[in-house]
């Protein structure tokens, strides 16, 4: 397999697949409505959906380990609640400490998921729909009540008005970062090297439980961050903010390819399924369609990628299976 | 039990008193009467007759923690059924505003909750290499896609005659509510078919370890089809009694409630990842997690603080295994030693 041609390995690779999927909607809505392909249209897309590409960041490394966090949109409730509140009060009202205050508290409810996980051999579903449950509470106790509107956090709601850059800088410096780290350094390649197999990794010298509760603290931490820009982007924190989205989330990582079952994936395709679902979002309005057949058309592409895969990799196993019996 | 399921090697198990309370069945009735206690101190109006009143509203739920348990026996989980409550629920309410007779509405409700569970059951099915998860995130997505779609830019529907439905939140001699004896006779049903038939301990069997079920003879995919239809069917029930109760559906119906509906079973002793548990454990915990709910509302408790109090509640019950686990090898190591 070593002399595999370079077009065999551009067309046999998932992100290939995705990227052509994207090309052939991109004329498809195109030719249908050639207001698409603006601009403005294109930063929307980006600025509406940063929230899930950011956290599809994190979700890709927890899955990646064979893991999954449902608990993100509630860590992100919590944060971006509490600072929501303190920026309300007066109590803080620099940007960048308040950026930093939702990070440190997701940094805390991320390590929490993979203490548990790792150390108490949890099931991570359970472990973070517990955690899920309990930040979500939090977010309501904190906010007492209340919520944070417009008005009271319109100066923090200056980073990520429309039309500024700061929510692109965000984006595009975690998709740098997170691609370098998980293809170039030690660390990355732990990631990968738990989720195919963790006891041969734990053999090979790699403390799992550690590498498990980093990944965690970095979803978490990633959750927090997403919670400050959603109060940023959407200028306003409430307690149910962005409740039930964390499944867009694992949707947009599934669509990416990344397995469920660990060990596969990668940042270009999370980075792909993330924007065909943000696609769709968008451009079905553009297209005629009602936009509240935007959740059906979402679940039937999920339904169809992993139909697709499975049937393509059922096909590839009987073809090596043919090969060998000649 | 096991005599008649016929894996009687061992000799039958002396079943004491002491053995009983040490099986988690056994720790949740103590946790039952805690809480009992507990609720009876937070508020005043924590009475029979006040509980009997107010838990229809919440027992609902119950109906799904029967068939989930079958699903997370078998080491899958659905995550579809809070968007086929909703489905389901919207059906009902567009059956009965066009006229239809009160069985028609049962019937065209259940039918819809059939059609739900057979597709989920199919896809799982056709596809086993497929992880459950992915399959039913996808039709959870699609079932709740389709509600939004029939009810339209308003995003709900109300029952037009409230009488018709009315059968279904009546009280039997005034006190006792339908739903209550409705919900026992299914739990007695589902729980006799998982303890005591050969399905049922298929089961157990395919969630200990597939490979070897399917080389006994079970007929794997046939037993998961059969799990998510009843997942179907009564998550159909649920959306509706829930809808009976609420008069009506919109957008948000049943969501967040296939986390709930898992949360109650996990927390009932059955374990995710397949082949543990039983369904009284399931059924204790969704009761102690409903009468808190009420005591708390009650008592005026922020009624979001019970989300913090049933997450604390779920990991400590996931945690308790694996440190009981470690310290039975840490006497071992000891003994040896």
């Amino acid at each position: 397999m070593e002399n595999k041609s370079l077009w065999k390995k551009i067309t046999g690779s998932r992100e290939a697949l995705l990227l052509a999927i994207l090309v052939v909607m991109g004329i498809f809505i195109t030719i249908l409505n050639p207001t698409f392909f603006s601009p403005v249209n294109i930063g929307q897309i980006f600025r509406n959906n940063a929230l899930t590409m950011i956290m599809a960041l994190g979700m890709l490394c927890v899955m990646l380990t064979a893991g999954i966090d449902i608990s993100i949109t509630s860590t992100l409730a919590f944060a971006g609640m509490t600072i929501g509140m303190l920026t309300k009060y007066n109590i803080v009202n620099s940007t960048l400490a308040l950026f930093l205050i939702a990070m440190v508290m997701g940094c805390f409810c991320g390590a929490m998921n993979g203490l548990i996980i790792a150390k108490g051999k949890v099931a991570p579903i359970i472990c973070t729909m517990g955690f899920m449950y309990i930040w979500r509470g939090m977010a309501y106790v904190v906010g007492n009540s209340q919520f944070a509107s417009g008005e009271d956090v319109r100066e923090f709601a200056e980073f990520g008005k429309d039309g500024t850059i700061g929510p692109y800088i965000i984006l595009i410096v975690c998709y740098a970062l997170f691609f370098w780290m998980l293809k170039w350094t030690k660390f990355g390649r732990k990631i990968y090297a738990v989720g195919s197999n963790a006891e041969a990794a734990r053999i090979s010298g790699i403390n799992v439980d550690n590498t498990l509760i980093s990944v965690y603290t970095i979803m978490g931490t990633l959750a927090g961050l997403a919670g400050a820009l959603s109060v940023s982007i959407y200028a306003s924190a409430q307690p149910n903010m962005q409740y039930g989205r964390e499944m867009d989330v694992i949707a947009a990582c599934v669509i990416g390819g990344v397995s469920m079952s660990g060990g596969r994936g990668s940042v270009a395709g999370t980075f792909l399924g993330a924007l065909i679902i943000s696609i769709i979002a968008k451009a079905l309005p553009l297209v005629n369609v009602p936009s509240i057949a935007q959740n059906t058309v979402k679940g039937v592409i999920i339904l169809v990628v992993v139909i697709f895969n499975v049937i393509t990799q059922r096909m590839v196993d009987r073809q090596n299976l043919e090969r060998r019996e000649m | 039990m096991a005599g008649k399921s016929g894996r009687s090697i061992n000799a039958e198990q002396k079943i004491t008193a002491k053995k009983l309370l040490f099986t988690w069945e056994g720790a949740l009735i103590v946790l039952f009467i805690l809480v009992n206690i507990f609720n009876m101190n937070i508020s005043q109006s924590y009475t029979f007759a006040n509980v009997l009143r107010e838990m229809p509203k919440y027992l609902a739920e119950m109906f799904m923690v029967l068939p989930m348990a079958y699903i997370l026996v078998l080491g899958d989980i659905d995550i579809s059924v809070g968007s086929i409550v909703c489905l389901t629920g919207t059906l009902t309410c567009y059956i009965s505003n066009a006229g239809a007779p009160f069985p028609i509405v049962i019937l065209g409700c259940l039918a819809a909750g059939l059609i739900c569970g057979v597709i989920n059951g199919s896809i799982a099915t056709s596809f086993p290499e497929l992880p459950s998860m992915i399959t039913t995130l996808g039709t959870q997505i699609i079932f709740r896609g389709i509600a939004e779609i029939s009810l339209g830019g308003g995003g709900s529907v109300a029952y037009n005659n409230t009488k018709q439905i009315m059968p279904l939140s009546t009280k039997l001699g005034k006190t006792v509510p339908v739903i209550i004896l409705v919900v026992l006779v299914i739990a007695i049903i589902f729980t006799v078919v998982l303890q005591l038939t050969t399905f049922g301990r298929s089961l157990y069997a395919i969630g200990s370890n597939k490979t070897s079920a399917f080389y006994a003879g079970v007929d794997v995919q046939k037993c998961r089809f059969i799990a998510y239809v009843l997942m179907g069917l009564m998550a159909s029930m649920c959306g509706l009694f829930l809808t009976a109760y609420t008069y009506g559906a919109n957008t948000t119906t049943g969501q967040g409630f296939e986390m709930e509906v898992i949360a109650m079973c996990v927390f009932g002793g059955i374990a995710s990842t397949g082949g543990k548990g039983t369904l009284i454990g399931g059924i204790i915990a969704g009761l102690i997690i409903t009468l808190l709910r009420i005591a708390l509302g009650q008592a005026n408790v922020n009624s979001q603080m019970i989300l913090v109090i049933v997450g604390a509640l779920l990991i400590i019950a996931v945690l308790i295994p694996g440190i009981k686990g470690k310290i039975d090898e840490m006497k071992k190591l000891r003994a040896a030693a």
